[in-house]
């Protein structure tokens, strides 16, 4: 990385505190003073080349960041600001889609992989197609190409479907027996329809169970999932076709109260389930303001190699002889996912299944 | 639950731990020796190196010296050769496997098996070792019928056989892959004491294939398309969204694993390769990719592999996987031998970058001490890591923290815990610990204990 030009990072970045502050103090022509925002180091590329590429290293995310940076939740926000040099946030997140289709990037701060990127591809003057492969034609991938994206690009034609009613018998039929005739999981395989509470006050409490209702950020997602590669033994049946699919997606939703207006209509059993009402629906599944772009790293820690302080040391607060251990069972100390190993609880690791 | 129930997972929990502990025996036996010796050189009263003292623990028993006479081996010819028109390990090594904890899927097409990590040596997994994770089972395809196709926002859609793929330029380059559930079921605390268990949801081989970026320059990506959405042939037909800066960063499209055609378990035969990020990206059996201009938003980048936390928020579109590093040597499927030296040894590993320094900490992280590397250190693979360490038999707790070229430091559970809560199910990067039993004259069995802060 950066041709190992053995620069000494405290040293680099202690001079460019120096020079953010003077620029701070008045003149505003100077890159190191320059704020994206009046928030963040502009010449954040810059900062990270004098440290060695070091991007992540704590003193250099404090040089870019400001001294005040927050190592934990708290950093959160700068961190979903779009202009943050370390956000993964993308500033049209909300595209004039249906209901704002999400995206994420890589963060500026991680220079190398832009450089690679634009070496690769943007700056690549050179290259020179090989001919190999076969030009096709877009129309003649229709039978492969099976993806709905979360604005609903790729779902049938509105005239495909069925009533929630007959939906509900198709899945009676072949989701039944592994999810619960009401959704509500069987034989070790998912619950589609929980209402569980996603907030943890008991970090060692049962994970929350996750289900389309209280978790899924988007209902095009159930329609090409289950379309793909549903039923388990026999994904993507000819015999249940598009408006099969359509239905079952229906009578999951219904299970799940996903409402389809702001006055919180449900599906009733003789609606006609098609891309239009399952557009509708997507735009109010009840957990899709809650997700956010990966924020890591939050932590950025010192290197410390003696004496480290207590909230490095053991338990947190310097107490090495506070553990958990596994596996106390014969003590009649309980012992960590034992329904999932009694078949009492549906596998996984504390969750809903893998 | 009633009281037999609790008995029977017990049982079951000893039986997996006596299959680990079977593993060392048979098959570290070599390493197990390397160590008895060392142990005995260092004797307690700290004289240094004495030849007779440093057999003498041995010299009654006549397990260890009486192969020294001609054995079966030297009386008689062994096999030819092409008895094993594809080599196997020696059936001394036969517990060294794949092995899968059946509580934790509903059946075994969509579910995971974890790499012997205790076992291995070096940084390369050989292919028969490779951890397993599946989510329609293993489909056996025929090259000849296989095909790749990039269409969407592209200049000229192609479809390309293997033929076509293998005309390419070729990269061969050495990459851990790692499912981002690794070390999952240790949220909430520790579960089973093997490394086995807590971390070997993951893998290091040398992969060969065509660089994406060539693949995508020749069918022209249209100024609107900014992400690629590869899709699998297997039943799962597994997708994610990448955006474009990862794809023409270092991904690859690759059709060989150490040396030989992938395994089907890894998608034979073409996969793709992701360096450093979450493994569920790395589609196996790719047939499609599709450029577009937004994410697909689909169940493996919403409904999975998507962070919760403890606000009931949730972290989406995690990529790369963090620095990470565990001691495989030694770890709870070995029993220290006595106090003396030891070399621990380990795996650092990041998903940014090559590792710059593994320190480790024989106190519970108040004191660290530098180890060195055996292996080479390369971008996104697994280095080795070794450190000596004079044991004065007391007890102590063991932990390696990775610091990669990006300047990031691994962080101590209970940080990573307070600030991630307990439900992430992915990502769980931070230090582990394994709680050296004191020897105590043997009373306590050397036992390796993972424990967790």
């Amino acid at each position: 990385m950066f041709n190992t030009k053995k620069t000494f990072v405290v040293a680099a970045v202690a001079t460019l505190f120096a020079g953010s502050a003077s620029a701070m103090s008045g003149s505003s022509d100077g890159a190191a003073g320059d704020k994206i925002d009046g928030k963040y180091a502009a010449n954040y590329a810059e900062i990270i080349r004098e440290a060695d590429g070091k991007y992540l290293d704590k003193a250099v995310i404090e040089a870019i960041l400001g001294k005040d940076a927050a190592h934990g939740r708290d950093g959160l926000e700068g961190k979903l600001d779009p202009a943050n040099p370390y956000s993964f946030e993308v500033d049209d997140s909300i595209d004039g889609g249906n209901h704002g289709n999400a995206q994420c990037k890589v963060p500026a701060a991680f220079v190398e992989v832009h450089d690679s990127v634009n070496a690769n591809f943007y700056n690549d003057g050179d290259f020179v197609a090989r001919g190999f492969g076969t030009p096709i034609s877009e129309a003649s991938m229709a039978k492969w190409n099976i993806t709905v994206d979360g604005d609903g690009k790729g779902l049938p034609d509105p005239s495909v479907g069925m009533t929630v009613e007959e939906g509900a018998k198709v899945y009676v039929q072949f989701c039944g027996m592994c999810h619960g005739e009401f959704g509500e999981g069987a034989k070790g395989y998912l619950p589609l329809a929980v209402e569980e509470n996603l907030v943890t006050s008991d970090f060692y409490a049962p994970a929350p169970m996750k289900a389309v209702g209280n978790y899924w950020p988007y209902a095009t997602t159930l329609f090409d999932y289950i379309r793909r590669t549903m039923p388990f033994w026999t994904p993507n049946a000819p015999h249940i076709g598009d408006a099969g699919y359509m239905g079952m997606t229906g009578y999951i939703l219904q299970s799940n109260y996903v409402p389809m207006d702001d006055e919180g209509t449900e599906l009733e059993d003789d609606t006609f389930f098609n891309s239009e009402v399952l557009m509708k629906m997507n735009k109010y599944m009840k957990n899709q303001g809650n997700f956010f772009c990966d924020h890591r790293p939050v932590i950025h820690n010192e290197r410390c190699m003696t004496n480290c302080p207590d909230t490095q040391v053991g338990d947190g607060k310097g107490d090495i002889h506070n553990y958990r251990q596994a596996r106390k069972l014969p003590d009649g100390t309980p012992q960590y996912n034992v329904p999932q190993r009694m078949h009492e609880d549906p596998p996984g690791v504390g969750h809903a299944g893998m | 639950m009633t009281d037999q129930n609790v008995e029977k997972v017990a049982v079951q929990t000893e039986e997996s731990r006596s299959q680990s502990r079977r593993t060392f025996l048979k098959g570290s036996a070599a390493v197990a020796g390397g160590v008895l010796f060392t142990k005995a050189a260092s004797a307690a009263d700290g004289a240094g190196y004495d030849a007779k003292k440093a057999v003498a623990p041995y010299a009654g028993k006549k397990e260890i010296t009486d192969v020294l006479q001609d054995g079966a081996a030297r009386k008689s010819l062994g096999f030819g050769v092409r008895k094993y028109p594809y080599g196997m390990p020696s059936p001394f090594e036969k517990e060294v496997q794949r092995r899968t904890l059946e509580w934790l899927t509903p059946d075994s097409m969509a579910s995971i098996t974890m790499t012997p990590l205790q076992s291995l040596h070096g940084i390369i997994t050989p292919n028969g070792l490779h951890f397993e994770r599946f989510h329609g089972g293993v489909p056996t395809i025929n090259p000849d019928d296989h095909r790749l196709v990039i269409h969407g926002l592209v200049e000229r859609p192609l479809i390309f056989t293997m033929d076509d793929l293998k005309r390419f330029p070729s990269v061969s380059r050495i990459h851990f892959v790692e499912c981002p559930a690794n070390g999952a079921m240790e949220w909430k605390g520790v579960q089973l004491n093997s490394v086995q268990w807590t971390h070997g949801m993951m893998s290091c081989v040398e992969y060969t294939g065509v660089r994406l970026s060539d693949l995508l320059k020749e069918a022209g990506i249209k100024p609107e398309g900014k992400w690629i959405i590869p899709e699998g042939a297997d039943a799962a037909g597994l997708t994610r969204s990448i955006p474009l800066e990862i794809a023409m960063d270092d991904c690859f499209v690759a059709y060989a694993q150490n040396g030989e055609a992938l395994r089907r378990e890894q998608g034979y035969p073409i996969r793709l390769v992701v360096p450093g990020c979450e493994a569920n990206m790395w589609v196996k059996y790719l047939r499609r990719i599709q450029v577009h201009d937004v994410p697909a938003q689909h169940r493996e980048e919403t409904s999975k592999y998507t962070e919760l936390m403890p606000d009931g928020t949730a972290q989406r579109f995690s990529w790369y996987m963090e620095p990470n590093s565990v001691i495989t040597y030694p770890s709870p499927d070995f029993k220290m031998q006595g106090p003396g030296k030891y070399y621990i040894r380990g795996l650092a590993w990041s998903g940014r970058g090559k590792v710059a320094h593994v320190d480790v900490s024989f106190d519970g992280g108040k004191n660290w001490k530098e180890a060195h590397f055996t292996s080479p250190v390369l971008d996104k693979a697994w280095t080795r890591f070794e450190v000596e360490w004079d044991w004065d038999g007391s007890e102590a707790f063991l932990m390696s923290r990775v610091t990669d070229e990006t300047g990031y430091v691994q962080p101590p559970m209970p940080q990573m815990r307070s600030l991630e809560g307990t439900n992430n199910v992915y990502h769980r990067t931070a230090m582990v610990t394994w709680r050296v039993h004191a020897w105590e004259d043997g009373k306590n069995g050397g036992m390796i204990e993972n424990v967790q802060y």
